[in-house]
């Protein structure tokens, strides 16, 4: 006879199994297997064989590959750098001047909502060389007198992708800061009204310190998923000109399905491993100290 | 007016500005006709006004057809998420077993594991196991970052959850899972829905797994079935942002009832950007 205390041991298995069978066999195994494939190398036709750390030496010799890491660090660092700024200043003038506006908040969040494949089409459109908003605008007010090359030139086109990354990402860091900023208390305010604080100080003695932890999880998120995007530059230049914009996901892209190179493939896909695992440990310690 | 006050609503109309000029971008592209696109008349306005970008996207494109596969995914792969995560979010939260906390942690750092790195170890894993290329195993891949999620997400609501209401019921003789059924997932019920809406959003915007494991050209999703719209620089942008409009209504739809939730759920860090 089951006691009631194995009989919720076993509910609990028995609940918690498809959870776990599944993420074992689609995310666990995926993954141990790339680890393991990405020190052999594989030509269609013949088994795999084992080359250790090769994949990892060749790609670090590669000069391509070094492009790719000093393109996703700016990108990411570039982006998430904007994103602070503007979704700051988002939450801050939403938070003072109109409180609790659910439709203008709405309004600002739809970046976030739609596609992000449509958001990169769209920036492409936008910053079309002849016919785009953002050159005939800048042609018709004399600012420039022919278009400008925003995706055919090298340093603009990573400026073209990390601007529409930004444009989709602000809104997101926007409002998880004004979230933060409603639970600080209004007396830590008043108290440094009395004291004579201005504006500035006030914000970064009490604004700042009370929402840090939002801010923190927020901009550790969003930088593993930026050091890892695709879409907005696989859609806006395919990493080119050249390889201006190749980033890590967009090689691991070249090498594994465009080449076939499964064994660099795995060993591309696996490069931002060791920070991205840095970033995941920061998360997770500060959403567990919250829960506790 | 304070010089505060004024800068205030000064930086928040120059962001709305900012988030406002490429849907109305989208918009006014939508309704122009090629001519006046290809020779840049009335950049700023639809003049003439035409519908006939539309009218080819159900007549002479596949549109339809993307719009259909996208739809049955993103609701297969919800359906599939919602299932087991709640089972799981429930054992996680209500349920005491040995292995319990290191479960959860797993959970959270599967969430947090990116596509971008995840995309070809996961395709490589469906042609081992020869299955590609089916709808099928786009609703089995969008649950390994939905699964996580709704089990996260969910786990909070059912800690918000009074233990006492649950116990009471089992006192009156119901069964744990009778006790979920109808004292839990009814209190749940705002979190079940947040979840699913953000799942659908989430399956129905997905790219990179839909454009690596698809390759029938009748099985793609609208996200794959736009960004082809672009062929080698050039496009038939009309086209492309009337396609670009109807496929962000779905979501934005979505987002209007999952608007009040949205801050909940981010305020407890389950959704990343």
């Amino acid at each position: 006879m089951l006691t009631d205390r194995h009989r919720e041991q076993l509910l609990g298995y028995t609940m918690i199994a498809p959870v776990a069978i599944f993420l074992a066999a689609l995310v666990a195994y995926p993954f141990l297997s790339a680890i393991y494939l990405s020190l052999t190398e594989k030509i269609v036709g013949y088994p795999a064989h084992f080359v250790g750390l090769r994949n990892y030496a060749n790609l670090l010799d590669s000069g391509r590959f070094r492009i790719v890491a000093w393109n996703s660090a700016v990108f990411t660092v570039a982006s998430i750098a904007v994103k602070l700024v503007i979704g700051m200043a988002m939450a801050l003038a939403l938070h003072q001047v109109v409180r609790g506006n659910q439709f203008i908040r709405g309004i600002l969040l739809l970046p976030w909502i739609i596609p992000t494949v449509v958001i990169a089409l769209t920036w492409k459109w936008l910053l079309d060389l002849f016919r785009g908003l953002v050159n005939v605008t800048l042609i018709d007010v004399g600012v420039v007198k022919s278009g400008v090359h925003w995706l055919g030139d090298p340093s603009l086109a990573m400026l073209s992708v990390v601007m529409a990354n930004i444009w989709r990402g602000f809104p997101f860091f926007g409002v998880s800061f004004l979230a933060a900023l409603q639970t600080v208390p209004q007396e830590l305010y008043d108290a440094a009204d009395v004291d004579g604080a201005g504006s500035w100080q006030k914000f970064w003695r009490i604004t700042l310190p009370s929402i840090k932890s939002v801010v923190a999880v927020v901009t550790l998120l969003s930088t593993i998923v930026t050091l890892n995007d695709f879409n907005i530059v696989f859609i806006m230049t395919r990493g080119g000109p050249g390889a201006a914009t190749h980033i890590f996901a967009t090689y691991s892209y070249e090498l594994g399905i465009m080449s076939q190179r499964w064994g660099v493939a795995m060993a591309a896909s696996m490069a931002s491993l060791p920070l991205v695992a840095l970033l995941i440990v920061g998360v997770v310690r500060y959403l567990h100290r919250e829960e506790e | 007016m304070r010089l505060a006050t004024l800068v205030r609503w000064a930086v928040l109309a120059l962001i709305l500005a900012i988030v406002f000029v490429p849907m109305y971008w989208i918009v006014v592209t939508s309704f122009k006709t090629g001519r006046q696109i290809l020779l840049s008349q009335n950049v700023y306005a639809p003049e003439p006004f035409t519908i006939e970008n539309y009218l080819y996207l159900f007549e002479e494109s596949r549109f339809a057809l993307w719009f259909r596969n996208s739809a049955i995914t993103a609701t297969a792969s919800t359906l599939l998420s919602l299932l087991i995560g709640t089972a799981g979010a429930y054992a996680l939260t209500r349920l005491r077993f040995p292995g319990r906390r290191t479960l959860g942690a797993v959970v959270l750092v599967t969430y947090l594991v990116p596509p971008g790195l995840m995309f070809i170890p996961l395709y490589q894993t469906f042609i081992k196991i020869g299955y590609t290329d089916s709808l099928g195993t786009l609703i089995l891949a969008y649950p390994t970052f939905l699964v996580p999620f709704v089990t996260w997400l969910l786990m909070g609501f059912f800690r918000s959850i009074p233990r006492q209401l649950e116990e009471a019921a089992l006192v009156d003789g119901a069964t744990r899972v009778q006790a979920l059924v109808h004292v839990v997932l009814p209190l749940a019920a705002p979190g079940l829905l947040a979840a699913g809406l953000f799942c659908f959003t989430l399956s129905w915007n997905e790219f990179l797994y839909a454009l690596i494991f698809i390759a029938d050209d009748s099985l793609k999703t609208l996200p794959v079935g736009l960004s082809e719209f672009v062929v080698s620089d050039f496009a038939f942008w009309g086209q492309l942002m009337a396609a670009a409009a109807l496929a962000s209504l779905p979501v934005i739809v979505v987002y209007i009832y999952l608007h009040k939730y949205m801050v909940q759920g981010l305020t407890a860090g389950a959704v990343k950007g």
